[in-house]
């Protein structure tokens, strides 16, 4: 057995198909600087590969709100399971957290979502999935 | 009529023969134009490994009670929480950098295969169902690219202790397609970060990350369509032609095909490669053979053939059977990468801000992080 | 008795071997196919390897010659060749065309038409072909580069040379896609001779021409195709967009059937040579930075933007 799981392991690491190709976030994103925006307004989705980006509006103490970019997964397979893009739309409320570019810039990746319906993504149970609606 | 007696039985022979085919082949459907129809979306949902294992042997086939065995140990591994799980050494890993690289979850990687082929193994030749060995050269060649990776690792926390290592200013041993731990420009991220999409032939994954390919047949050309991965999706023509590969100095990434039908099977024959080009070792050199075969009404099967002198010492052939898909409901998504890749550029701009960093005092040594292997996950 | 109903048996089943074989060399082997001007349901046969042969890729209206980087000249309104394309000579220059465009005129509303000019003098910048982008439709179809047509009952496969971008006509019900594209969602049916098909789920993105026209994701295209010889088509394309456009407006032009013996589809692989064109202020060290000829000396000078502005493309 688990000279079998070993084999799967080296078909993946030798593999011209690119499995888990995702880039690596370590390389962007500072694992020092957490962040997280309670009532983040969604304004735009680009549903792209390799990475979804959900840009929000937060909410800052004074006042004022300030623009971020949220960096997601692969849209394909959110696709699959029966997301479109009324999913995530400009005007949801969401909580995010993640972590902030290095550059300081107001980018982070996405460590949980939470959606207006209180789905959560990124962690927890692979049973997540399309929204009620 | 006189001759008839002596024609007899060769006729009776061939009536038979004719009969039998035209059963084999009748579950198979066929286009209006009378060619085997190998139309369809296709995907697979059934777990497949591509090598052996070895307690196999040179059986292709498995019993019901090792199906049974196999099984259970699939739906056991498909129960570990693999990236679902945040811990690093048995401690939550908030604020580490696997905790960075690990940001989403198993549930973007698609569901787990439930199902399992009574194969062994998609390669059928050799024997013992794995790639035959590396030649010398290529021996050499790949660990020569291994240790250039495993130097730029040293002495952070995805690779083994010791110093940084002065290859950190080495240009890469080949052209790079891994993800190594440096990013000085473009080149340093390798194929898939560099949205260089998937390359031929395909191994299918199953599921919904595993995607999909649609194939579209005329009397002129196979044309597949892969959406699969994360956007590695890529379109591929396939003409059914007599003319002559292109000359041997043009390298393409996905090299250049020519298709024809040998009976029912519909046969690619692909060379031209380039070093972009990587398969299981094989760079340029590469030769591949793919034979499309319309088995049922709701199977395809995709054998290829490849050799590569200078990669291993005989040429091995894997198949593997594709499962039809409903065409009114089964999504076949946009290729894009190129143009949502903010993370290369985000990469570069946050190693050269890291770097900056680093200058001014305010910030660690940006080689002493492992910004490639995500704690050992990639 | 028995012997004659084994002979008409083994008779048809001679028959029917001469027959499949027949069949089978003609149908399977498809080399004289792109000949015919019928496929086997009986529409136009669209199979085969096509290209447009206008300028419609640099500016779909008239243009007369003027260089594809303008600078100011002696005269105002006589501009030179500007930097970026000095060394090219007449090869930076964007040849004549009498344009594609019904009554020679796009519809712009005035904002609309302001950008467009906008992204005309800053195309290098602007225009997603620069950067190897998926082109859209219809750029893609009268882009100057080859794309092979592969046509079936229920689908018709266009794969374009350039930057391998493609899609698939669906001439059947198929799932609309759950977000917009690039190349949008083509439904079609035969009206006829003419292939009727129709664009929608378009994004924002793409640009029609390198003069800088472009579309909102709310782009609405409908294309026929109509043969008017074996080996031509009549490309006609009506495109409405109410956020960018007054009404609906008409291109129209011929797509060309190469009929080399050789014709190949070869990838028109642009991704790893623009890297160096959108990526390479980012490089740890500098790799273009200076080009001689014999009486001209280039120096490149890369500019990294403030903050937030450095990933916007």
């Amino acid at each position: 057995m688990g000279r079998y799981v070993m084999t799967l392991a080296l078909v993946i690491a030798a593999s011209a198909s690119p499995v888990r190709a995702h880039h690596a976030f370590a390389a962007e994103f500072d694992a020092k600087k957490p962040v997280k925006f309670d009532k983040a307004v969604v304004t735009k989705v680009e549903w792209t590969n390799p990475h979804s980006w959900i840009h929000v509006d937060v909410p800052l103490a004074n006042g004022t709100k300030e623009a971020w970019a949220i960096e997601a997964g692969t849209p394909n397979v959110l696709f699959r399971r029966g997301f479109t893009k009324d999913a995530l739309k400009p005007g949801m409320v969401i909580v995010i957290d993640g972590y902030r570019a290095k550059d300081g810039s107001h980018r982070a990746n996405g460590r949980n979502l939470t959606l207006p319906n209180g789905q959560t993504l990124f962690l927890g149970s692979s049973g997540t999935g399309a929204p009620a609606s | 009529m006189k001759s008839a007696p002596r024609f007899l039985p060769i006729a009776i022979l061939v009536g038979a023969v004719t009969i039998v085919v035209s059963a084999q082949t009748s579950k198979a459907p066929r286009t209006s134009w009378g060619a085997p129809d190998l139309q369809g979306i296709w995907n697979t949902n059934t777990f497949l490994p591509l090598e052996r294992a070895a307690k196999f042997g040179t059986r292709p086939t498995m019993t019901e009670e090792e199906h049974a065995q196999e099984l259970a140990g699939l739906q056991e591994r498909n129960k570990r929480p693999g990236r679902d799980s945040r811990d690093v050494a048995g401690k939550p890993g908030v604020g580490t950098e696997k905790d960075v690289a690990r940001a989403y979850n198993e549930f973007w990687f698609g569901d787990k295969p439930t199902k399992l082929s009574y194969s062994t193994s998609m390669v059928i030749d050799p024997a013992d169902g794995r790639i035959p060995a590396f030649t010398p050269d290529a021996a050499q060649r790949i660990a020569a690219k291994k240790e250039f990776l495993a130097a730029l690792l040293q002495g952070t926390s995805g690779g083994r202790p010791g110093s940084i290592s002065p290859r950190r200013g080495d240009p890469s041993p080949d052209y790079n397609l891994d993800r190594i731990n440096r990013a000085d420009g473009p080149e340093d991220r390798g194929g898939p970060e560099r949205c260089f999409g998937n390359g031929v032939p395909v191994v299918m994954g199953t599921g919904t990350f595993g995607g999909v390919m649609q194939l579209v047949q005329s009397t002129d050309s196979v044309s597949l369509y892969y959406d699969i991965g994360q956007g590695s999706g890529f379109a591929y023509v396939i003409p059914i032609t007599k003319r002559p590969h292109l000359p041997k100095n043009i390298q393409l990434y996905r090299g250049d095909a020519i298709g024809h039908w040998e009976g029912d099977t519909f046969v690619a024959d692909v060379t031209n490669f380039s070093d972009e080009t990587d398969f299981h070792g094989a760079r340029e050199n590469l030769h591949l053979v793919m034979r499309f075969k319309r088995v049922d009404a709701h199977t395809l099967s995709v054998q290829f053939t490849v050799d590569d002198p200078t990669t291993w010492t005989k040429s091995w052939t894997a198949v593997q059977e594709l499962e039809r898909a409903d065409e009114k409901t089964t999504l076949v998504l946009e290729p894009g990468c190129h143009e949502g890749n903010y993370g290369l550029m985000g990469m570069l701009i946050n190693t050269r801000a890291a770097e900056k960093a680093f200058r001014e005092g305010t910030g660690p040594n940006p080689a002493t992080q492992d910004n490639a292997t995500g704690g050992g996950d990639n | 008795m028995a012997t004659r109903s084994i002979w008409r048996g083994v008779a048809l089943a001679v028959a029917a071997i001469g027959l499949a074989l027949a069949v089978s060399s003609i149908r399977t082997t498809g080399e004289s196919s792109t000949r015919d001007a019928r496929v086997a349901d009986g529409h136009p046969n669209l199979n085969g390897i096509w290209q447009a042969s206008n300028t419609a890729n640099w500016d779909l209206l008239p243009h007369a010659v003027h260089p594809a980087v303008s600078q100011p000249g002696v005269y105002a309104n006589h501009p030179v060749l500007a930097a970026p394309v000095v060394a090219l000579g007449a090869v930076g220059l964007v040849p004549p065309g009498p344009g594609v465009v019904e009554g020679d005129e796009i519809p712009y509303t005035p904002d609309a038409a302001a950008r467009k000019k906008e992204n005309g003098e800053r195309w290098l910048d602007r225009d997603p072909e620069v950067r190897c982008y998926m082109p859209g439709i219809p750029r893609a179809m009268y882009m100057p580069y080859p794309f092979q047509i592969t046509q079936s009952a229920n689908k018709i496969q266009m794969v374009f040379a350039y930057a391998n971008a493609s899609r698939t006509i669906f001439l059947e019900e198929a799932p609309l896609p759950p977000a917009d594209k690039w190349m949008g969602h083509s439904v079609g049916h035969w009206e006829g001779n003419t292939l009727v098909v129709h664009v929608t789920n378009f994004n924002d993105r793409t640009w029609l021409s390198r003069a800088g026209d472009f579309h909102s994701d709310a782009l609405d295209v409908v294309e026929r195709l109509t043969p008017v010889t074996p080996d031509a088509l009549r490309y006609e394309v009506t495109l409405t967009d109410p956020n960018v456009y007054t009404r609906p407006w008409k291109m129209s032009m011929v797509l060309y059937r190469q009929l080399e013996e050789n014709a190949t589809l070869m990838d028109f692989r642009c991704l790893e040579f623009v890297e160096e064109t959108f990526l390479g202020h980012l490089r740890k060290n500098q790799l273009v930075k200076h080009w001689e000829g014999d009486t001209i000396v280039l120096d490149v000078t890369r500019r990294v933007p403030e903050g937030d502005k450095k990933y916007e493309r």
